[in-house]
């Protein structure tokens, strides 16, 4: 039902054969796919599959043995981390990576000044920085922590500021590293209603996810990576039903 | 022939140089502790050596005991000062500092026992030998190469074939891998920097008898030791070997051309064109991050 | 009694405002600098020059000792700054070994070893500051200046940067933020800062020699960052005053070795760093290490 929706949705990241090793361990083994608009694909497979090398490759973080990578039809090989975010794509981190000794408000206003240069502002600018920031703790729920140093947040919450940075900003492509990893059953649902409505706004997803069931609840494509390479890339039912696959993504987990 | 004599005096220098800062890169770069303190294991070694020897017990022990004295303060460190911080947040720089503060530590109470000023271990083998005409050697310049090269030979081995070698040399190419691999991030830091504080012995002993020393040479260790680590490439065994031993080389070939107090203001400049020119060093990868 | 009251106040705001600049950059940016004294000699020595040379008068010598100052930690910055932390401390650390060596040698300028004497005191607008209760005024004024400038940088977008870069440095890369220009930026700023303290302390002492400018100068400037607390406005202060007032107390011990007092500091400091580090990170004003709070 979904796939002839999905496969005629305008490609906005084009990635071809891109390698990565370390040290003779090939952690990204000539990786190519597409990254549809407007669709959540998520990246499935065993731990060290190589999928968060796959997001530094994309954004910079990491350099590439070979390959490339367009985004919205540029190539963009060489780009910088702060260069990709200012593109259009933005990423969380597995392990948080917030900015821990400032309050959850700083987190997420500083995540959407792109300028850092303290010039003055007009008053239209600031009043709609002002939304984004709100709009993102309303959200998360996370209004009334806004004074609170990010380091002193729950779990959860700490997810959802992770979150709040990311849907603060214009960005179009969120590149999701384990955003659910943790969660208890309420936070995660509400984890999965955020994520639905801004997909349905626009956004365009790339999820990092180990729990079936939100795999199933919300991949509109699979990638299925192991060992650095892509097994598959296809829709949820056909590499979920795979029996091959299955015995990869179970056997890791005895 | 002056150049030819200064060519091995830099080689004498850049084989202590290249021991010292690999001992130092090989902790780094598997466990991203910023080993500040490492200059410290050098005065340890340095001064443990030299007392041992100018209380008469001789050379034997006293390689012993600056071989144990450094492995002892390594390991002690390691798992008094940066365990702890790391169990925490353990950021680079908090451990940085720490590291830093005992250096500073150490660098005092040395001087306190020893003097702020320069002592020499009197050898024999540090006295000259005509070769050819006009180009004087003395034989602690071949123990110093030789040593390089058996160290590094037995290095290479480890690094090469036990699996212990190559679990560091995979951190230091990814640190990541520790989780992957199932690792025990524990054994392998103590396992460093056993390694790496042993490495600092030769150099420190020899350096003894040679250049002499004084408690303050910490920070010159460590400048030639982050110097040679970055040159080389942060992670990179092999070149901050050759860094180390290129450094030497041209601090001692420097003085064709200048006086002698420049000669760490030519391992500067070397340092300096690398970060401008090439940041990941000789045989590193990409370092913008 | 007087006079070393004086005296002590006057030095105590000179290093803070050493301190100070010094934790914009490690506090709120997380860039760790072995080379601030070389900023503090820069300026002092460039002072110098441009009071004996051409006029003492504050318009002349501050700028130029500014510009000298901001110039060279451009110099340094500008490479060592694109890339990763380490690289910053080892490139300052060799610029303070060198700086040492320059300071020795460049004669015509810096005197050599012996220093520079007779140096004019500071004329500001015609008025000549020399006696200690007029310096203290303009020392205690200088630090307030430096602490205004620092604290609204602090509290701008441009030092919400600086602290999620010190944060996270990749996940500020992450949103956007040009890592290596901003660090560039803040180091010009607190280099430029820190040559003011570099004049103040020449004409007030009106001698200069490269020992005030050594390592040890810039380790004792990160002691006192350290111990009192990065990333906070009072903390450099708080470790100024007790790190310039520890050689007094130690006198004060009888029990201790009253020729070692230089090593005995520098011992106290040192461990005084490292058990921060363990048990206390934030320094004496910093808040206390969080147990477990947002840890998984």
């Amino acid at each position: 039902m979904v796939s002839s929706q999905v496969d005629t949705q305008e490609v906005l990241m084009e990635i071809r054969n891109v390698d990565r090793a370390f040290g003779g361990v090939k952690a990204v083994d000539n990786v190519s796919m597409d990254l549809r608009a407007g669709i959540i694909t998520t990246l499935v497979g065993p731990n060290g599959a190589g999928k968060t090398t796959l997001f530094n490759l994309i954004t910079g973080e990491l350099s590439k043995d070979s390959g490339t990578i367009k985004w919205l039809g540029q190539p963009i090989n060489r780009i910088k981390p702060f260069q990709a975010a200012r593109a259009g794509i933005l990423r969380t981190f597995q392990d948080l990576r917030l900015f821990n000794e400032m309050s959850v408000e700083d987190n997420i206003l500083t995540s959407i000044e792109a300028n850092s240069v303290p010039l003055p502002m007009a008053k239209s600018q600031r009043k709609a920085r002002r939304e984004k920031v709100e709009y993102a703790l309303s959200r998360t729920g996370l209004i009334d922590k806004r004074h609170i140093r990010a380091k002193d947040l729950a779990y959860a919450e700490r997810k959802f500021l992770s979150m709040a940075r990311v849907m603060a900003t214009d960005a179009r492509l969120w590149l999701l590293d384990e955003p659910a990893s943790g969660l208890d059953p309420n936070s995660y649902e509400k984890f999965l209603e955020i994520l639905r409505e801004e997909v349905k706004q626009g956004v365009t997803v790339c999820i990092i996810e180990h729990n079936l069931d939100i795999v199933i609840g919300i991949s509109d494509r699979i990638a299925f990576l192991d060992r650095g390479k892509l097994l598959a890339d296809d829709e949820p039912q056909t590499v979920l039903n795979d029996p091959d696959l299955r015995a990869i993504y179970f056997g890791e987990r005895t | 022939m002056l150049a030819l004599q200064l060519t091995i005096t830099g080689l004498q220098t850049g084989a202590l140089y290249a021991l010292t800062a690999v001992g130092f890169s090989l902790i780094f770069g598997s466990t991203r502790i910023f080993h500040f303190a490492h200059g410290a294991t050098f005065i340890i070694a340095a001064y443990l050596f030299y007392f041992v020897n100018v209380s008469g017990y001789g050379v034997v022990l006293g390689i012993a005991a600056a071989t144990a004295g450094a492995i002892a303060f390594g390991l002690l460190l390691n798992r008094f000062v940066y365990v702890p911080i790391q169990r925490d947040e353990g950021s680079f720089f908090t451990v940085f500092v720490a590291s830093f503060g005992i250096g500073i530590v150490i660098q005092n109470i040395v001087g306190m026992i020893f003097g702020r000023g320069f002592v020499t271990v009197q050898t024999p083998l540090s006295f000259s030998v005509e070769l050819m005409d006009g180009l004087y050697v003395s034989p602690l310049a071949w123990i110093s190469m030789l040593c390089a090269v058996v160290f590094f030979g037995i290095l290479w081995c480890f690094l090469r074939y036990s699996n212990l070698g190559l679990s560091l040399r995979a951190l230091a190419d990814n640190p990541e891998l520790v989780k992957a691999f199932g690792l025990n991030p524990r054994y392998i830091s103590a396992c460093a920097f056993t390694i790496g504080s042993i490495l600092v012995v030769p150099a420190a002993i020899i350096s003894g008898a040679t250049s002499g020393l004084n408690p303050a040479m910490g920070h010159h260790v460590m400048l030639i030791s982050l110097a040679a680590t970055i040159v080389g490439g942060i992670g990179s065994v092999a070149g901050t070997l050759l860094a180390g031993l290129a450094l030497g080389l041209a601090e001692s070939l420097a003085l064709l051309y200048v006086d002698s107090q420049w000669t760490e203001a030519v391992t500067f400049a070397i340092l300096f064109l690398f970060i401008i020119v090439r940041p990941s060093g000789l045989l590193g990868r990409s370092a913008a991050h | 009694m007087e006079a070393y009251l004086l005296n002590l106040v006057i030095l105590i705001s000179i290093y803070s405002i050493l301190a100070s600049t010094l934790n914009f950059i490690m506090g709120y940016a997380g860039i760790y600098s072995l080379a601030h004294a070389v900023f503090f000699g820069v300026g002092a020595y460039a002072g110098t020059f441009v009071a004996t040379h051409f006029s003492a008068s504050i318009f002349f010598t501050l700028p130029a000792a500014m510009i000298a100052g901001a110039v060279l930690s451009l110099i340094l910055a500008l490479p060592a700054l694109r890339v990763r932390g380490e690289y910053f401390v080892a490139a300052s650390l060799g610029l303070q070994v060198l700086a040492v060596t320059i300071f020795s040698e460049w004669k015509s300028v810096t005197g050599g070893i012996g220093g520079l004497i007779g140096i004019p005191p500071l004329d500001i607008a015609g008025f000549e500051v020399f006696k200690p209760n007029q310096f203290v005024f303009v020392t205690v004024v200088g630090l307030i200046i430096v602490l205004f400038i620092i604290n609204r940088l602090v509290h701008s977008s441009f030092g919400r940067s600086l602290r999620a870069i010190r944060d996270s440095e990749s996940a500020a890369a992450a949103f956007g933020k040009n890592v290596p220009l901003i660090k560039t930026i803040s180091v010009v700023i607190s280099s430029a800062l820190t040559a003011v303290a570099g004049v103040m302390y020449a004409s007030y002492l009106s001698f200069i020699n490269v020992e005030s400018f050594t390592l040890d100068t810039s380790v004792l400037i990160m002691a006192m960052v350290i111990i009192g607390g990065t990333g906070t406005q009072a903390g450099p202060i708080i470790g100024a005053a007790l790190l310039l007032l520890l050689p007094s107390l130690i006198s004060y011990l009888d029990f201790l070795p009253q020729t070692e007092i230089g090593s005995i500091q520098q011992i106290i400091y040192g461990l005084g760093m490292a058990l921060l580090m363990i048990y206390r990170p934030g320094g004496i004003v910093g808040l206390k290490k969080q147990s477990g709070g947002g840890k998984k």
